[in-house]
């Protein structure tokens, strides 16, 4: 062990944070995570298995995750262009829309739910027009897709923004000087300084919907194999008090959300020392 | 090709970067453009360029009016300060960018594309560096790497932005050379900006020292060193 | 010499004036679809018979007690995760220690889990037939289906924000600044207040603003975790939740519209901050 655990620093207050960081940790996050893996752990991984391995469980996880990839597919999309848009032009009203994308992070995930389920419900506003085109978008899997959209909204155009401000403009008139067109410029050279952060802003977005549960249960309609997501079946384990069953569902929603967490950081590193930058 | 320089002025909302002015720069010439920040110089340089839009005046390209010519249709090499070496391609395909950015029609096929990159990459003494990417490399590869870049378009003039700021004074001597030798084989008008006054001695064959906006002298080094038009250039290159 | 000029000049690094407009256009429907709407709709529906209707249905004592409740578990587990935030990024920030990267990611780790499996994990650590939450409910003290419960999901769930907040922060000030209080003879705590404090305050400001909002309006966890007892453990999110179900559709929206005005204000001194002190805050600077 050539390096020390702790460096000796003159600064003060060592055992203090320490100790408050890693009790906090341990008694907030850590320990009640280990409680559900130990729920696991004498549950059986044959049990887990024989639990998450039934047509309703299977149906709830893709349909989460294939939803929340969809929508974090929109959210990549659509976040860059609002981080070019809010960082290149100015307009009025820019800075009201600059707010405006923080929403979804500050408004309550109920509150966005039961707005949503209002307005996209066949006698509501959007349902309405969509009801007009013979759409029925509410108690759908598009209604799951449009609240997915939403809490996953910021994101991308957080992550990207401050990268679209960073950009160097000579290397825009570099490509420029060198005959290519401003879509070309766009597409070969401005899009691929973008990637890494939108990328990691796609995880981010997907990892939260794959876990939301507040704005979709009410614009989901919960059809058991339609429009049933995964946390929701956690909650209806839980109201039978089957501990069990729920723990084995929540042990494979955390290993989804570690492989996103693994992805991102791979990313990251990629992106780090292929171009030097994150 | 001879650049002509008719009468250009610029205004940056009320302050004026250049007041009107001439300049006719032969055909084939190595030129340095000397002078202070603020002097306006590259102004002049990206106004050549297509980069900023004169206010008043026209450029001149062999005698055709090239006042309203957009970026890409200028074909001029243009080496920037900073280099602005796209860092998520290789140098391979930093090089062939201009290339591949060509209209279909026009486009070279691949293997003609990558037997001009790598004829480019001899010419600037890097030959085995097309694989890595540019936070890989040396201030001076880089640079080297930029001017390629540049060249590999077949450019009609070749216009440099500082091209030696950023580097240590050993490399820049190295590089000084560099630029002289591609100069001369290529038989491009070069211009380079620089605020270093031994520089543009060393190494054009025509220095245009500006200040404030407007050209104090035109001629070869030993003429301005020998008779300087003004009290700004006698300071300026004695400092 | 100069010409009269008839085309106009357009920089290397723009899009044409119709690309540029028809962008903005898509931005500006996007976000009025997509944000702008939905807000409309909880006011609207609140109001849909009158400013007095909506007001009295926050007046009962269910209305009111969820609202006291929400109140006391921010006012309880904010200053907490403040607290933890400061020491966190003290802790990380102030030192050199092996496997700091594996504990930031840590701190990080409930931004991943979703909120029913973190409320999960609280009822199977302290739920009444777990070890602990057993011999804990025999001492009289419940934790899960009470506000202890409610609090540990809550503060669960918004765990990152301070520390997050203030850790990019603390590495851009260095040490330097401390480490001169230090050698004028300052104590630790004189040091930590009258330096670092002070250098701090409107990244700790905002993290906290942020904490708070997700705290107040948390519903994926404490849903599993308060037993949605009426009076008793209904917070407002689970409040507007029940009124929903029950069809009271204008009650559930008038709580819904308090919580959107807090949402509203949270944003604007959001926007506030970051105009004012933006080279003070992480926000402008992630990446």
């Amino acid at each position: 062990m050539g390096r020390p655990l702790i460096h000796r620093s003159p600064m003060p207050g060592l055992g203090l944070s320490m100790g408050i960081t890693l009790t906090m940790l341990s008694l907030v996050v850590l320990l009640p995570i280990g409680a559900l893996l130990l729920k696991g752990a004498t549950f059986g991984i044959g049990n887990i298995w024989d639990t998450v391995n039934r047509e309703r469980v299977w149906a709830a996880l893709f349909l989460s995750f294939r939803l929340s990839l969809f929508a974090a597919l929109f959210n990549l999309a659509f976040g860059v262009l609002l981080a070019w848009v809010l960082v290149r032009y100015r307009f009025p009203g820019r800075r009201i829309l600059d707010a405006a994308v923080d929403l979804p992070f500050a408004l309550p995930t109920a509150v966005a739910g039961i707005a949503l389920t209002a307005l996209y419900a066949p006698n509501g506003v959007f349902g309405g027009i969509a009801k007009e085109i013979g759409v029925k978008i509410a108690y759908t899997q598009w209604g799951i897709f449009i609240a997915l959209i939403f809490v996953g909204l910021p994101f991308v155009t957080r992550t990207v923004q401050p990268v679209v401000e960073e950009i160097d403009r000579e290397v825009e008139e570099a490509s420029a000087t060198l005959g290519a067109s401003r879509l070309h410029t766009l597409t070969r050279v401005i899009l691929p300084m973008l990637a890494p952060a939108a990328l990691t802003g796609f995880a981010l977005a997907l990892a939260r919907a794959v876990g939301e549960y507040g704005s979709v249960i009410f614009i989901a309609g919960n059809i058991p194999l339609v429009t049933e997501i995964a946390p929701l079946l956690i909650v209806i384990q839980l109201e039978e008090f089957n501990y069990d069953a729920a723990a084995a569902i929540g042990i494979a929603m955390l290993l989804i959300s570690f492989a996103m967490l693994l992805i991102i950081n791979l990313i990251q590193v990629w992106s780090r020392r292929r171009i030097g930058y994150v | 090709m001879h650049i002509e320089i008719d009468e250009i002025s610029k205004l940056f909302g009320a302050t004026a970067a250049l007041h009107p002015v001439s300049l006719s720069l032969p055909s084939g010439a190595l030129v340095a453009l000397l002078g202070p920040s603020g002097s306006g110089k590259t102004t002049l340089l990206r106004i050549l360029g297509g980069l900023e839009f004169p206010t008043a005046g026209r450029v001149l390209f062999d005698g055709q009016d090239a006042t309203g010519l957009t970026v890409q249709e200028r074909r001029a090499g243009f080496v920037f300060q900073s280099y602005a070496l796209f860092r998520h391609m290789t140098v391979f395909d930093n090089i062939a960018y201009g290339l591949n950015a060509r209209p279909r029609g026009s486009r070279p096929p691949a293997a003609e594309i990558a037997r001009r990159v790598t004829r480019l990459l001899e010419l600037i003494q890097l030959p085995d560096i097309g694989s890595r990417f540019p936070s890989q490399l040396s201030g001076g590869q880089r640079q080297r790497v930029a001017l390629a870049r540049a060249l590999a378009i077949e450019p009609r003039m070749l216009l440099l932005d500082e091209p030696f700021g950023a580097l240590d004074a050993k490399v820049r001597k190295e590089l000084r050379q560099g630029l002289r030798d591609i100069h001369d084989e290529t038989g491009l008008t070069t211009i380079f900006v620089t605020h270093d006054q031994e520089e543009a001695m060393e190494l054009a064959d025509l220095v245009v020292v500006m200040s404030m906006g407007r050209i104090e002298q035109i001629g070869k080094p030993a003429d301005i060193r020998a008779r300087p038009a003004t009290q700004f250039v006698r300071d300026f290159i004695s400092a | 010499m100069s010409e009269t000029r008839t085309f106009t000049f357009r920089p290397a690094t723009e899009e044409t004036p119709v690309v540029r407009w028809l962008l903005i256009g898509l931005a500006v429907l996007g976000i009025a679809i997509l944000v702008a709407a939905p807000l409309f709709v909880v006011f609207a529906e609140a109001l849909a018979k009158g400013v007095w209707t909506a007001v009295q249905s926050l007046g009962n004592r269910d209305a009111l007690s969820a609202i006291k409740l929400t109140l006391m578990i921010a006012a309880i587990s904010v200053p907490l995760n403040a607290a933890f935030g400061i020491a966190a990024a003290w802790f990380i920030t102030k030192f050199d220690f092996r496997g700091k990267a594996f504990l930031i990611t840590l701190i990080d780790l409930p931004f991943s889990v979703s909120p029913v499996v973190a409320g999960l994990c609280i009822v199977l650590m302290f739920g009444a037939n777990s070890l602990v939450g057993g011999w804990l409910v025999a001492q009289g003290y419940p934790i899960v289906f009470a506000l202890p419960g409610i609090v540990l999901a809550t503060m669960f769930v918004t765990f990152p924000f301070v520390a997050r907040e203030l850790i990019p922060v603390m590495i851009e000030q260095g040490r330097a600044e401390e480490e001169a209080a230090l050698t004028l003879g300052a104590s630790g705590w004189r040091t930590f207040w009258t330096v670092t404090l002070p250098n701090i305050r409107w990244a700790l400001l905002y993290g906290v603003l942020l904490c708070n909002a997700r705290a107040m309006g948390e519903f994926g966890a404490v849903a599993v975790v308060s037993g949605k007892i009426r009076g008793q453990t209904a917070t407002m999110p689970i409040t507007i939740e029940m009124l929903y179900n029950e069809y009271l559709s204008i009650a559930a929206f008038s709580m819904a519209a308090v919580l959107t005005a807090l949402a509203l204000v949270t944003l604007l001194l959001k926007t506030a901050l970051e105009l004012r002190h933006a080279d003070e805050l992480a926000a402008t600077r992630r990446h």
